[in-house]
């Protein structure tokens, strides 16, 4: 029901109801065919259904198959290396597998207008990768045989390579897929809003301990959200590299799309927003060669509903996908809740989402990698930050006037931690650096130190040293540090 | 237990937790970083020149009546140079409007600023109540936004001011991103957060509150004991915007930087070149002269359609296509004043001004 006001107070306070589709019931592709299902207002047949969602799935990913986008047409699909799928065992990855094999793997009768006139698949392997999350997600355990099981009934034609979560945190997985080696244990540690890196006396610490260390230390519920959303995605994206992927798809629909994207621009990730729908992202290796690996979404035009229709009428065993939901205390899982809410009373939200931020672009570009994300970092921001919330008065400006209330000459006074932006902090994109330091209400502004760190970074810091902080520490900083502890500010 | 000391004098017992930051701090460090917070976003914009004539655009709620006092605050302590007015609208919201005015002045006198006040009657011919009781109450907002849109910048001209400043806060511009991006308004998402907007002709007009959240400007009236207006418009559901303020207020609930952080977003995005070569060019309008991107403004289509008993003509391509099938505009219907702003802001038409005594 749409409502404006108060129906029960005000007469006129009730929008009239749209009905759920234009015309009349026939379909509207063959015109002949009562139709099964409303898509936007238009009205299809369960027979025409199917070569719809085909053509949105293929429209969307064929025009990044080929390396440059200009070969696709004259000379049919060819990949610069295999696939590989991200496969979770929910609604959207289960259609993408079950997509990719009746499109590229099935023999099937050419079609006109078929964008693939060679036929055939246009990458030499395909790998099917599913992420365990058990370590952190209690629901999710023993689902790993079934996930398997949906992808080796498709027979042959998937490779299958299970991960763990806690590969992120893990020196073999790393060598495994071509990481260079690091020898120096590296943990993190917070001050407030400054970060840095240090060495640690010992990595005793087993991957799956340390995953849940990282876990726990995140500060608030939408951090520890996206805190796995992303190490997930970088565990796919090293994973492609290592088995010379050209192309990492995720079954993203149109509706997690654009949850996804309201969900990060409310999180601060509108530097990324290209990223969320599609990204072309690069390893540097050793031997100081570029590894590319084009992450595409191609049900990024089909809504959750196309999918569960697709998913119903195919007979696909949808495992369920459980993600973590830090429920009203956690972004992502609030703008899920806000979206699929919208779209009832608003059906075209969704897309306006997706199409709108479809139409930005950002407003400068940067070479340099976030070091938890390895997306790009924006220039400026921990300046943009001081500037527009004073955390301490030494990070005021020669110009402005000094409290009238307090003395700051003599420097008796002031916020007593180091403000100084470190290596860490401006190696962050937005939205990770807010991850680490932005609290709940409820949350304690409490320091912390030895959080350990994904391989990535830690690689990073081992081979770039001034990432790691070598100072010594001040007297100031680990008052800071044990302040909380202090009975008497004077002891 | 000791009592907690403010984490920025660390002198003081800290007294409020900062919505923005969560720091705990005491009164004093409050007002300081507020107002050096909102001197910072003037400065970093370069909003104004020593000399400027700005108005504040006063409704006499709580945002509008702190920025009044900040603007005199820091113009005073910073010595910025500035004139500064007061310019009210009076939309002619019977039980609304009026008491709110009397807040304005009433701030008028304690603030020691001239006041301007410019009703939709005396503009358009139409009180919000007429508009209301013609169109009912679910597309009021869009004729009220519309017509205040211009009235404020003929109240400025009539000023013979260089500048206004309006009270829109971190939240509002929050907000309005989420909006935008929501219901696919491109041409105003590309622009909302800017600080300053000026068209070619029109008057520069900007918002300092821009980061200031909507927690610390009552906070400040609060603690300040500032004489403000705190009801909500009767004429205000709209819905979709309802939507969108409850799931901002849960973002920030969950994490308080939410509002700044979607502001951030805000201002790292653009709408890409070949999407702006799409969008329409800026024209003034056939009929009053003020800014509009069709032949007519906004505000002249609306005023037309309820001159002519149709109201949604405005509103909808249908109701427009078929008041166009009625006949051309008759000559007897209430039009806006032409504007014509010149350099010296003054459009040729005087209102008296109401000095503070």
């Amino acid at each position: 029901m749409s409502s404006c006001g108060n129906p029960n107070a005000e007469a006129d306070a009730l929008m009239t109801r749209r009905p759920k589709y234009d015309r009349s019931k026939a379909c509207v592709k063959c015109k002949s065919k009562t139709g099964n299902i409303v898509i936007r207002h238009a009205v299809y047949c369960k027979d025409c259904f199917f070569p719809l969602i085909s053509l949105r799935f293929r429209r969307t990913l064929e025009p990044h198959v080929n390396p440059t986008l200009d070969l696709h047409r004259r000379k049919g699909l060819k990949a610069s290396g295999n696939l590989l799928i991200g496969f979770s065992g929910g609604l959207g990855s289960t259609v993408l597998l079950d997509l990719v094999q009746k499109t590229y793997l099935a023999p099937r009768e050419r079609q006109d207008g078929d964008q693939n006139p060679n036929g055939g698949c246009p990458w030499p392997k395909v790998v099917v990768a599913h992420i365990d999350t058990s370590s952190v997600l209690t629901e999710v355990q023993g689902e790993s045989c079934r996930i398997r099981g949906v992808v080796e009934s498709y027979g042959a034609v998937f490779e299958y390579l299970p991960l763990r979560l806690e590969d992120a945190f893990d020196q073999k997985w790393w060598r495994s897929v071509g990481g260079p080696d690091f020898v120096h244990p590296t943990g993190l540690d917070i001050i407030n809003e400054d970060m840095f890196l240090k060495l640690l006396s010992s990595n005793r610490t087993s991957p799956s301990s340390a995953l849940n260390a990282y876990i726990a230390s995140l500060p608030t519920q939408t951090a520890v959200a996206s805190g796995i959303q992303a190490l997930v995605r970088v565990l796919l994206l090293y994973t492609a590299v290592s088995t010379h992927a050209s192309h990492l798809l995720l079954g993203t629909s149109l509706t997690s799309l654009s949850i996804s994207l309201i969900s990060s621009i409310s999180q601060g990730g509108g530097y990324s927003i290209k990223e969320e729908a599609q990204e072309e992202w690069s390893d540097n290796n050793e031997d100081g060669t570029d590894r590319t690996v084009r992450l595409v979404r191609p049900l990024r035009e089909v809504g959750t509903k196309e999918c569960t229709l697709w998913a119903w009428w195919n007979d696909l065993t949808v495992i369920g996908k459980h993600r973590y939901s830090g429920g009203r205390q956690d972004i992502s899982a609030l703008t899920r809740d806000f979206i699929v809410g919208l779209e009832k009373d608003y059906p075209s939200t969704v897309s306006a989402i997706a199409r709108t931020c479809n139409k930005l672009t950002t407003k400068e570009s940067t070479n340099t990698k976030c070091l938890f994300c390895e997306r790009p970092v924006q220039s400026g921001i921990q300046e943009w930050k001081h500037k527009i919330s004073i955390r301490s008065y030494r990070d005021l400006g020669p110009d402005i006037m000094s409290p009238p209330h307090m003395n700051l000459e003599g420097g008796s006074s002031g916020d007593s931690r180091p403000t100084h932006t470190g290596p860490v902090a401006s190696n962050l994109c937005y939205a990770c650096h807010t991850t680490w330091t932005s609290r709940s209400i409820r949350g304690n502004a409490a320091s912390q130190n030895d959080i350990p760190i994904p391989v990535w970074v830690a690689s990073r810091s081992d081979h770039h040293n001034d990432l790691r902080n070598g100072r010594k520490v001040e007297e100031n900083d680990l008052q800071y540090l044990i302040k909380d502890f202090l009975l008497d500010s004077g002891s | 237990m000791a009592p907690k000391l403010c984490v920025l004098c660390e002198t003081a017992k800290a007294m409020l937790r900062r919505p923005k930051t969560g720091q705990q701090i005491c009164r004093d460090c409050f007002f300081y970083v507020f107002e050096t917070e909102v001197h910072n976003t003037i400065v970093e914009a370069k909003l104004f020149k020593s000399g400027d004539s700005v108005a504040i655009g006063a409704s006499g709620g709580k945002d509008s009546t702190v920025l009044a006092y900040v603007m005199k605050t820091l113009n005073e302590r910073y010595k910025y140079g500035l004139e500064l007015f007061l310019l009210s609208i009076d939309e002619g919201i019977t039980g609304y409007r009026d008491d709110s005015l009397e807040t304005v002045k009433r701030n008028q006198q304690q603030y020691d600023m001239p006041l301007k006040i410019l009703s939709y009657d005396e503009l358009y011919g139409w009180t919000m109540d007429a508009i209301v009781a013609q169109v009912g109450r679910k597309n009021n907002c869009t004729f009220c936004g519309v017509f205040r849109r211009q009235a404020l910048d003929r109240g400025a001209a009539m000023l013979g001011v260089d500048h206004i400043v309006t009270g829109h806060n971190a939240d509002d511009i929050a907000e309005t991103i989420l909006m935008n991006i929501m219901r696919g308004d491109i041409a105003r998402l590309g622009r909302c957060t800017a600080i300053c907007t000026q068209g070619e002709d029109t008057i520069k007009r900007s918002k300092p509150f821009k980061y200031a959240y909507e927690k610390e400007i009552v906070m400040y009236a609060y603690f300040k004991k500032l004489d403000y207006f705190s009801t909500e418009c009767i004429y205000s559901p709209d819905a979709y915007r309802g939507h969108a303020r409850a799931f901002l207020k849960d973002l920030e609930a969950a994490r308080p930087s939410a509002i700044i952080d979607i502001i951030h977003s805000g201002e790292a995005f653009e709408v890409k070149e070949e999407v702006k070569a799409t969008q329409h060019v800026q024209q003034t309008c056939q009929r009053c002269g003020y800014m509009s991107s069709n032949p007519l403004c906004k505000a002249c289509t609306l005023l037309e359609g309820l001159e002519r008993g149709s109201a949604e003509s405005g509103l909808t391509e249908r109701a427009r296509k078929k008041l166009e099938a009625e006949g051309p505009t008759p000559e007897n219907i209430r039009t806006i004043p032409f504007f014509n702003k010149t350099p010296s802001g003054n459009p040729g038409l005087s209102i008296a001004v109401e000095i503070p005594a």
